[in-house]
């Protein structure tokens, strides 16, 4: 058995052809040797260019990667750790590729293969260098890139796109892109970490950033609910309130009017539904760059006093000192000077605003004018109040048009243009992919966005802590592999936002890239 | 003996030669999936290592011209244990010295030359100047071409990054016939059937590759893909399995649209394969 694996012949080079490898020619000709025959007929002319074409193709391959040493940077594989660490400075690819950590500068396996395979660097492992194929079946087989994925990593890069590995808890959720957060957690560095492989234990062991932050704070929840989209959360969070609310009651030990356990609710509601929240992200997504914390008042049990002008008790006892800050005593309090106070300001309105006010008048009045509505002391009576007036309303019908088998599609206050009626008897209604996305349990069958991809004219202006938008996410799947559902595209479409997911296909080597398309059916009226 | 080292699953070959011999003599053509080294970045030509298909790696083992195999030092080594390589280290870092001083030697061998060869210009250079400044010739400063001895900066030296492993010490066999997490296609009834009308359609002196960019299981090549466009796009239908009209249909459209034919191809559990063609006729 030892006979048969002997090295066919050792590709080494001796010193002499190594020098002259330092004038080799650079240009890759084209097999351009005409248009390509039909079929086979024996003669000698297709013999010839076969055996030309061939001759190319085999001298081509046949080469070996001599590189000067001075310009190849060394590094050395970390199989622990799973990354390659650089042992001499970076070249011009630390641009685009690679991150820092402790003070030194590594590359994930998948950038420092493709390197290798450029001539770029000079992969060492236990003090020895690694050959190309030592090189793709050391790193490529730890399971954190699999020949698939590498495959497709370096198609890309050969091509100038800037690959980089897809972290989910860095994108930004469409909330938080529409309060402008994105800006704010970039600047932070709140995203600074993303360069980190995800599956990277110290992640986890990183404090959470700013805890009096109340804007990330109810950010992050926010995106938990985005991305995890798991169901329990808002039920859990609406079951919650009821409960309470009425633990509040009992606990306050103040005298307080029906208004006050909405007010409590109402303020306990944000961080009871973050706690949820923390807890449910806190499963699902091991690997968050922040964690939120859970605040330390238990909201439920503080009571905020009642200070309207219909509470009629106007004496605050002393607050608890444990809700105050150290140097600060709190005493008692008679608010009734205050009550005189608050909310008796007239208000001064501009001319411009008098004379919009006059306008609406006429047409317009105050839900609060109404003598029936004030009459409701909670929002039950007064949803109750609009139920009798509706059904009043439609009391007040033609008979002769309602009571018939065939009755009108639409009321005359009802539609305002033609296209509200077409909606009235569509058949489909347009739907986009991220329709109901986010409420979809995280089973994906197995798929997962592997790269976000970012275009090669951006290298000038990449940033590697903030790479901006991507222009498109990569899904690496085999060719023979089922056809993803509508439920895993949906989910993948949402983790990735606002961006297009586009499915890899490998098969064999052939690699062909597939994503789906939106367009909208046309419609025959212009609203 | 052709080695094919798998890797999760898939045949590579890393050596020009065998992939060579793959080629012209056993017809097998395969993808090429790594980085050519003389021009990396760019996807037009690609260069080793040469992906086969599991069919073709297995044709090969079946005809006993090939032997699958699968590196064994992958593992990382366990705690506290560094395996002694200081023989092997101190070998390469022997032969990177002595290549140095070879390239040196040469690299100073071919100055010399060079100014040898250029020794009348330089000495006119030298004449032209010397009168420029108004100096006295001075002849034996002439003989002075090499002022110092070269040295070939450590930088310059040519180093080889080669493409296939040095020494084949670590290999271990892998079985084609069982199923196992390096080769796990054996049994797979997809895999069966595909295999049997790939034997079957290269025993009749095809070139076959792979067939995803039309939309079938294999092109089929009257002659080497170099120089010949497809005939036939093969998709393989076992018996029994339901056929959907619709992708029917798709299939033929498909073939219609490139100039190829569609071979339906069905092997059968008694050991015969039924093939079918389909050629858009048009309406006469």
């Amino acid at each position: 058995m030892e006979a048969e694996l002997e090295p066919r012949s050792r590709r080494l080079f001796s010193p002499a052809e190594l020098l002259a490898a330092r004038t080799r020619d650079r240009k890759v000709a084209q097999c351009s040797q005409g248009q390509k025959d039909f079929i086979p007929d024996g003669s000698e002319e297709q013999a010839e260019r076969l055996h030309r074409c061939r001759e190319e193709h085999w001298q081509l391959l046949a080469e070996e990667r001599v590189e000067r040493l001075g310009s190849l940077v060394k590094a050395e594989w970390k199989p622990r750790e799973g990354i390659v660490e650089l042992k001499s400075p970076a070249g011009k690819f630390w641009h685009t590729m690679g991150f820092t950590e402790h003070g030194r500068q590594c590359l994930l396996p998948e950038e420092a293969l493709y390197l290798l395979e450029c001539g770029s660097i000079q992969l060492f492992y236990r003090d020895l260098p690694l050959s190309i194929q030592e090189a793709y079946e050391t790193l490529l087989s730890q399971g954190t890139v699999s020949l698939l994925q590498y495959q497709v990593f370096s198609h890309l890069k050969r091509l100038g796109y800037i690959v980089l590995r897809f972290c989910p808890s860095a994108v930004p959720s469409q909330y938080e892109r529409q309060l402008n957060l994105d800006s704010y957690c970039k600047s932070s560095g709140k995203h600074h970490r993303k360069r980190k492989r995800r599956s990277s234990p110290r992640l986890q062991a990183k404090k959470p950033k700013g805890s009096g932050n109340p804007p990330e704070c109810e950010g992050t929840p926010k995106k938990a609910s985005d991305s995890c989209g798991s169901p329990s959360h808002p039920a859990s969070g609406r079951s919650c309130l009821p409960e309470k609310s009425k633990e509040s009651d009992p606990a306050s030990g103040e005298v307080e009017s029906a208004q006050v356990p909405t007010d409590a609710a109402q303020l306990s509601k944000p961080p009871s539904r973050s706690k949820a929240q923390a807890e449910d992200y806190g499963k699902a997504a091991g690997d968050s760059c922040s964690g939120t914390h859970l605040p330390r008042w238990d909201f439920n049990r503080i009571a905020f006093p009642n200070m309207a002008s219909d509470c009629p008790h106007t004496f605050l006892p002393q607050p608890d000192e444990r809700l105050l800050p150290e140097n600060v005593a709190g005493r008692e309090a008679d608010a009734t000077r205050w009550r005189k106070l608050v909310n008796q300001k007239r208000e001064k309105l501009s001319r411009k605003e008098r004379e919009q006010r006059e306008r609406e008048s006429r047409y317009k009045s105050s839900v609060n004018a109404d003598r029936e509505v004030r009459r409701c002391s909670n929002w039950q009576e007064y949803k109750l109040l609009l139920k009798q007036r509706s059904q009043r309303r439609a009391g007040r019908r033609p008979s002769h048009l309602w009571d018939q088998p065939v009755t009108p599609l639409v009321k005359p206050d009802q539609v305002a243009s033609a296209a509200a009626v077409l909606q009235q008897i569509s058949v489909l209604q347009p739907s986009h992919i991220l329709d109901g996305a986010s409420r979809l349990q995280e089973d994906t069958e197995g798929m997962k966005i592997d790269f976000s991809v970012y275009q090669a004219d951006a290298v000038a202006n990449f940033k590697k802590n903030d790479p901006g938008k991507p222009y498109a996410r990569m899904c690496v799947r085999r060719f023979d592999e089922q056809i993803p559902s509508l439920r895993a595209v949906k989910q993948l479409a949402c983790q990735s936002e606002d961006v297009p997911v586009i499915f890899a296909l490998v098969d064999n080597g052939d690699i062909a890239f597939y994503s789906f398309k939106e367009f909208k059916l046309p419609v025959d009226i212009y609203h | 003996m052709i080695r094919i080292h798998v890797l999760e699953g898939t045949a590579l070959v890393w050596s020009a030669e065998e992939a060579r011999e793959i080629r012209e003599r056993f017809r097998l053509v395969g993808t090429l999936v790594g980085a050519l080294a003389r021009k990396p970045r760019q996807n037009a030509h690609l260069g080793l290592p040469l992906q086969l298909l599991p069919e073709e790696a297995r044709l090969l083992a079946e005809l006993g011209a090939a032997v699958l195999v699968r590196g064994t030092e992958t593992q990382p080594p366990a705690e506290g244990e560094e395996p002694t390589q200081a023989s092997e280290v101190e070998a390469y870092r022997r032969e990177l010295e002595e290549s140095y001083q070879e390239q040196q030697r040469l690299a100073g061998a071919e100055r010399e030359a060079l100014l040898a060869r250029l020794a009348e210009r330089i000495a006119q250079g030298r004449a032209r100047r010397r009168e420029q400044r108004g100096e006295t010739p001075d002849t034996v400063e002439d003989s002075g071409l090499l002022d110092s001895p070269f040295v070939l900066p450590h930088d310059a030296m040519m180093v080889q990054l080669p493409t296939a492993r040095r020494c084949l010490g670590q290999v271990e066999r892998v079985d084609w016939t069982s199923p196992s997490p390096d080769w796990p296609h054996p049994g797979r009834p997809a895999h069966e059937a595909r295999y049997r009308v790939f034997r079957e359609l290269w025993g009749r002196g095809y070139y076959l590759s792979g067939g995803s960019k039309f939309g079938g299981d294999f092109l089929v090549y009257p002659g080497d893909p170099l120089r010949f466009h497809a005939h036939y796009i093969a998709l393989c239908c076992p018996q029994g399995d339901p056929l959907p009209l619709r992708t029917l249909v798709a299939a033929a459209r498909l073939g219609t649209g490139v100039k190829k034919t569609l071979l339906l191809c069905s092997p059968d559990a008694g050991g015969t394969l039924a093939f079918t063609s389909l050629q858009w006729s048009g309406l006469q």
